[in-house]
């Protein structure tokens, strides 16, 4: 499902002497399919703007569609809108509540008015995804998994309501590398399996250029870069004045550019390893522009 | 989110202001103090006064007077409910109207004047003492000021610990709140339809992770506590020592004209 804002501004505490704009003017329009990753610094408006992308904040001024509907100041029906959405926030174990894990991942579904055993088979079928295995960690209390685990039964639970789009809020933040490779895999696999929209805010660089599609770079309240990674990518100057960095391999790009000759340039689209890698290794042995 | 913005009462508003820079200790007693006041006072000229001298202190401190009665908000209904309570039941004086058993006299109409003005009065002082005193300074303020009642053996600065890590903790648990909130709502959580009894239950979705989290915090500032060393109050000393400059004196000055004007106009 395409979402598309239109000159979006939302203000905090209108009214008071806390005022605050944390998201201004801004459009963007998300393809159906698309994997898009939002960076930016810590209050450039990245969260503002992901809620408003659920439905739980509505704009000040400007407006957002999706299909049939639309947000805007005065919409008082949020409900359909948040069923297409689900948005995983930061730090999602913080909202487990129930005795048991199956209970918990089932508690999305049944609130959006799905029958018990629907529910059941989709939240049997979320665990699974996230790499729990059902039969194990059904009857198990939350608060007695690791924090992976917790994590992961968190995102189950916004799985199991089985969305349109699926929006990710630093998904992997506090978690250990094979923890964070294997969140990411799992929500990659289901993006490509159900052709779901993805949307996944983080900080890391590496994260976007391995799975995006589409990046937006916001900075101020505004989105200052957004397309292809390779197009963001190459404005490494620009991203470095917004406190940002080029992922690891574009910076290794960048340098192994500066020495080879001008017919044997890398481009800057094989910014995902394994791309990289198999393009370094057909260099190599080709036996071209290894000059010392 | 509305419903947990709008419930900034008495939330210190940073600014450079006379009554800002005041010490904690004199705005702590001088609210004591104006409370006695405010219940002296029994006449048009001596409440004219009060409010007179309320409204200057306001907009002394630069806070807007829309953000002041904001403040009042959750005690409208008190408001209310003694301007009704008073009209419907004082009787004396002259009788303004009257239909069956129901009767509205001089003298009820006058208290509810009075009654609303007193709290009204009560409630503004007090919060432009929060509006303008960061939680620290306050709390640091009630302990020095209490420090006598250390001898009778009251544990003043454990009671000012607790307060000021209550008080650095409503906004936190404020914004977890929030938080939760909106997680479960993003979930399809409905708090507002149903009756009662389901309401109540909607509820659990979010005070069960509240105090989850409470607890992991509570644990985790003890051992913080801990580890930087705190073993209470003992011989600790203060990086931020309160001062009184003119401004206290000044303040003392201006408190005793309005208890002498108000004692001398009461009726």
């Amino acid at each position: 499902m395409q979402i598309s804002l239109e000159n979006v501004t939302y203000v905090y505490g209108e009214g008071t002497p806390f005022e605050k704009e944390a998201i201004s003017n801004l459009s963007l329009t998300i393809p159906q399919g698309a994997y898009v990753g939002i960076i930016g610094q810590t209050g450039s408006g990245k969260s503002t703007l992901i809620q408003h992308l659920n439905g739980l904040l509505k704009p000040t001024s400007g407006t957002l569609r999706m299909g049939d509907l639309e947000i805007n100041r005065k919409t008082k029906q949020t409900r359909e809108w948040r069923r297409r959405v689900g948005l995983v926030f930061q730090y999602p174990e913080h909202q487990l509540f129930e005795e048991s894990v199956i209970k918990d991942v089932m508690y999305g579904p049944l609130n959006f008015d799905m029958p018990a055993d629907m529910a059941l088979l989709r939240a049997r079928e979320a665990l699974n995804i996230v790499g729990l295995p059902y039969d194990e960690f059904k009857d198990r209390s939350p608060f007695q998994l690791s924090g992976g685990q917790m994590r992961r039964v968190a995102i189950a639970g916004v799985l199991a309501m089985q969305p349109q789009v699926l929006v990710l809020d630093e998904p992997t933040a506090g978690l250990d590398p094979a923890g964070r490779k294997a969140i990411l895999e799992a929500i990659y696999g289901i993006h490509q399996e159900q052709k779901l929209t993805t949307i996944l805010v983080t900080h890391s660089m590496e994260e976007v250029a391995r799975y995006a599609d589409m990046l937006v770079v916001m900075a101020g309240g505004q989105i200052v870069m957004q397309g292809k990674p390779e197009d963001v990518f190459i404005q490494a100057e620009r991203l470095r004045s917004l406190a940002l960095d080029v992922p690891e391999t574009v910076s290794l790009i960048h340098k192994l550019n500066q020495r080879l000759p001008m017919d044997q340039q890398i481009p800057l689209t094989l910014y995902r390893e394994e791309e990289l890698e198999r393009h370094l290794l057909a260099m190599l042995t080709s036996g071209k522009g290894v000059r010392r | 989110m509305s419903m947990l913005t709008n419930f900034a009462i008495g939330q210190y508003v940073p600014a450079e202001s006379y009554v800002h820079r005041l010490d904690p200790r004199s705005k702590l007693l001088f609210v004591i103090l104006f409370a006695f006041a405010v219940f002296m006072a029994n006449n048009p000229v001596t409440y004219g006064i009060l409010t007179i001298f309320v409204l200057s202190g306001v907009a002394a401190a630069r806070i807007s007077y829309g953000y002041m009665v904001k403040g009042l908000k959750p005690v409208w209904f008190l408001l209310l409910f003694t301007v009704v309570l008073h009209l419907l039941t004082t009787k004396g004086g002259e009788v303004y109207f009257e239909t069956g058993w129901f009767s509205i006299h001089e003298e009820g109409v006058r208290q509810a004047i009075y009654m609303t003005l007193r709290i009204g009065l009560l409630v503004l002082i007090s919060s432009l003492l929060t509006l303008t005193t960061s939680p620290i300074d306050l709390t640091d303020g009630l302990e020095r000021l209490l420090a006598p009642a250390k001898k009778i053996g009251v544990p003043v600065h454990e009671v000012a610990l607790m307060l000021s890590i209550a008080l650095r903790f409503i906004p936190t648990l404020m914004e977890e709140t929030d938080k939760i909130i909106k997680a479960q709502t993003a979930r399809g959580a409905d708090f507002e339809s149903g009756n009662m009894v389901r309401r109540a239950k909607a509820m659990l979705p979010i005070v069960i992770p509240l105090f989850v989290s409470a607890f992991r915090r509570a644990e985790e500032l003890a051992l913080a506590m801990e580890a930087r060393g705190y073993r209470g109050g003992e011989g600790r000393t203060r990086l931020r020592q309160l001062k009184f400059t003119w401004r206290d004196p000044a303040l003392a000055v201006i408190l005793l004209v309005i208890m002498g004007l108000v004692g001398w106009l009461r009726a």
